[in-house]
This record gives C-alpha cells, structure tokens and sequence, in this order.
C-alpha cells in the first residue's frame, strides 16, 4: 500500500513538473509582445544614435587637394577639412558652361560643402559642391586719402597696406552715437578714422580692392595696433 | 628573556638613531659651503599680457549651420559700450549691445553659403571678429 501511495506521489510530482516546463518554453502572446517591444527599442536607439552622429553641414573652404573620391580643403577657421564624394554628389560652377564634375575642381579653387558631416570621423560626405566666390571683408584705419582718384589707403589689422577704390556704386555709411548708422560719402571720411572695408580684390593687384560697401566710425579711432603703424605709414 | 632581549634591542636602535642624528647635525653645521658652489635663483615676475578691451562671444547662429529660412537671427554678448557690425554677401548693419553686453538682430541670407562676419570695436578702436558659414539650404538629403 505504502509503495503504491509512494507511486503515486511520484507520478503527480513529475507530471506537474512535466506541464510546468512545457508552459515555460512556450511563450504566451503576453511574452511576444514583451519581445517586439524591446526589439522596437533597440531599433529606435540605434537609429537614434545613427542619427545623432551624422548631422547636415555647409562648410567653405579653398582646395588643397583633390582626388577622385576626396576633395581636401583648408576651411575659414584655417582647419584642414576632408569631404568625401560618391555618384549621388552635384558639383556645380556659376561661370562653367556645360556638365561640371570633381575632375574640373582644381588645387586653390574655393568651394562651398554641403553634405552630411559624420561627428566620429570627422568627414563629410559631400551631397553638393559649388564654386563659390567670397566676399572681401577687412578692418582697419584710414592711413591716407587720394581725393582726387577718390580712393584711400588703409592699414589693416594684420599691418597689410591696401588701396581702396571708391566708386559711384559703393555704398557708404557712417556710425557715430547721436546719428547712429546714416547713409554717408567719401569727403566725410578722415584719416585715423575706424573703417570697414567690403569689396572684390582686384586680380591685377592684390594689395588693391575695389569697395562695394564701406562703414566708418568718426568717433573711434583706428585700434591702438593700426595707430602706430598708421605714424609710421603718415610720416 | 625573551622580553628582556626585545626590550634592550629597541633601546639600542634608539640610541643608534640618536648618535646618528647628533652627527649628522654635526656635519651640516661644520659644512662651509665655497661661493663658488652657490647659484643664484631669481625670480623674473611674469609682464603682465594688456587685457583686451572688448570681447565677442556668438551664441547664434552656429558655426556650419544649415537653415531654411532666410532671415537669421544672430545673438551673443559683447562689452556693453562697444559697436556690433554685422556683415554678410549682401547685407551690412550696426547695432550697440544692451547695458549687459547682450545683443540680437536678424540678417536676411542669400541662397546656398553665407558667410556672416561679426565684428565688435570698442571706443578705443580695439576690435574682435568671428566668422560663421551659414548655408541656406531646403534640398532633403
């Protein structure tokens, strides 16, 4: 008797155990949702992090080298730049007629970026790339006026002499306290006044610019830097 | 004995470390030293850089930024008396920063790169600049 109750125990216990593991490996609809979400949430945080690494960037920069796939640039901030190309990149030039591509980009070309910039390598993968012209900004004092040719000498800055050229078209304003920032002309401006230069180098002489637009400060002086060059340059 | 032993070991170290340390005071103050062996260390005082009368800190827009619109907004801070130019391709304007040194105005851009040129000059005519390319942009990519 004693052996068949034992029996029978025997028999409860491992058919229980027997359901209980076959429950376990089969997942119920509850499990499988529990799955896809988290699968859902790994997919999400990885496209997130793809997505927080790669970000959209314009850059310009001057060529220093090219190949096929790369193109190297010096950017404004002097920092060497690698911006790489595939089949999906558009080059364009404003002054070149007909189907413009990476063999017609040529060493010292400026070129404006714009792709997608990958924050870990540090490169860009270019999507499109334009020739582009900059727009010559410098700061100084007035060193001499020619009122005769209409044109000024400046020391900028960096020590650099330059010839300014005024013409009919450049826009000239003037900035003082009272009047704040007032449309102006040439005879207003006076030497050791503050100046800002806006204009095109000339290709000839590149130590000449021609203005398109000027700003000067009657009430600030040229920086203490620019003034004693600017003795120097008067005497 | 043993005690006694462990005892008498830790004077006699102590006795050897104070002769020791009373003859060596003894040589240090016999020790003449030759002018010929002595150096002169002088301190140069560092000359102090002048600090800059102005400073340009540019909080918006980032530098490399690709927008959709063309109007900017550009902020920042700078010395509360000074001048801030900005100038871009086409655009040129001058503005004075409030009694905190804060300033904000808007720009209008052109299509593809800009650059936008800031700069800021204080009465004494000392001046700061930051450059900043800003492209104008609506391409999906």
């Amino acid at each position: 008797m004693k052996k068949k109750s034992f029996l029978f125990l025997l028999l409860v216990i491992s058919y229980s155990l027997l359901v209980g593991t076959a429950q376990a490996a089969t997942p119920t609809p509850v499990d499988k949702i529990q799955e896809i979400r988290n699968q859902l949430i790994t997919n999400i945080a990885s496209r997130v992090a793809q997505l927080k690494l790669v970000e959209k960037r314009g850059i310009i920069g001057k060529v220093t080298d090219v190949t096929n796939t790369q193109i190297v640039v010096t950017d404004l901030q002097n920092n060497t730049r690698f911006v790489d190309v595939d089949e999906l990149t558009k080059f364009s030039s404003p002054t070149f007629k007909g189907t413009y591509g990476i063999s017609d980009i040529t060493k010292d070309t400026t070129i404006g970026v714009l792709g997608l910039y990958n924050k870990e390598s540090r490169r860009i993968l270019a999507r499109f790339v334009n020739v582009i012209t900059t727009p010559f900004i410098t700061h100084g004092g007035v060193a001499k006026i020619d009122s005769e040719n209409f044109s000024i000498n400046i020391t900028t800055e960096e020590g650099k002499q330059m010839s300014v050229d005024i013409e009919k078209l450049t826009r000239t304003y003037s900035y003082t306290q009272n009047s704040g920032y007032l449309r102006s002309g040439f005879s207003k401006i006076k030497e050791n006044y503050n100046i800002i230069i806006g204009g095109v180098i000339d290709t000839k002489d590149k130590s000449k610019v021609i203005a398109t637009r000027l700003i000067f400060f009657p009430e600030i002086p040229a920086s203490p830097k620019v003034n004693s060059m600017l003795e120097h340059v008067q005497k | 004995m043993k005690k006694e032993k462990l005892i008498l070991s830790f004077i006699a170290t102590l006795f050897g470390l104070l002769v020791a340390g009373v003859l060596f005071y003894l040589f240090q103050a016999t020790k003449t030293i030759t002018p010929n062996n002595t150096k002169t260390i002088s301190f140069v005082s560092p000359t102090p850089t002048s600090i800059p009368s102005v400073f340009l800190t540019v909080d918006r827009p980032k530098d490399e930024d690709v927008v959709t619109s063309k109007i900017l907004v550009i902020s920042g801070r700078s010395t509360s008396n000074a001048v801030i130019i900005i100038m871009t391709d086409s655009f040129e304007d001058v503005i004075t920063p409030s009694g905190s040194g804060d300033f904000s105005t808007t720009v209008s851009i052109n299509d593809g790169q800009n650059i936008v040129e800031i700069i800021a000059i204080a009465p004494n005519g000392e001046s700061a600049t930051i450059k900043k390319t800003v492209t104008y942009s609506q391409e999906e990519f």
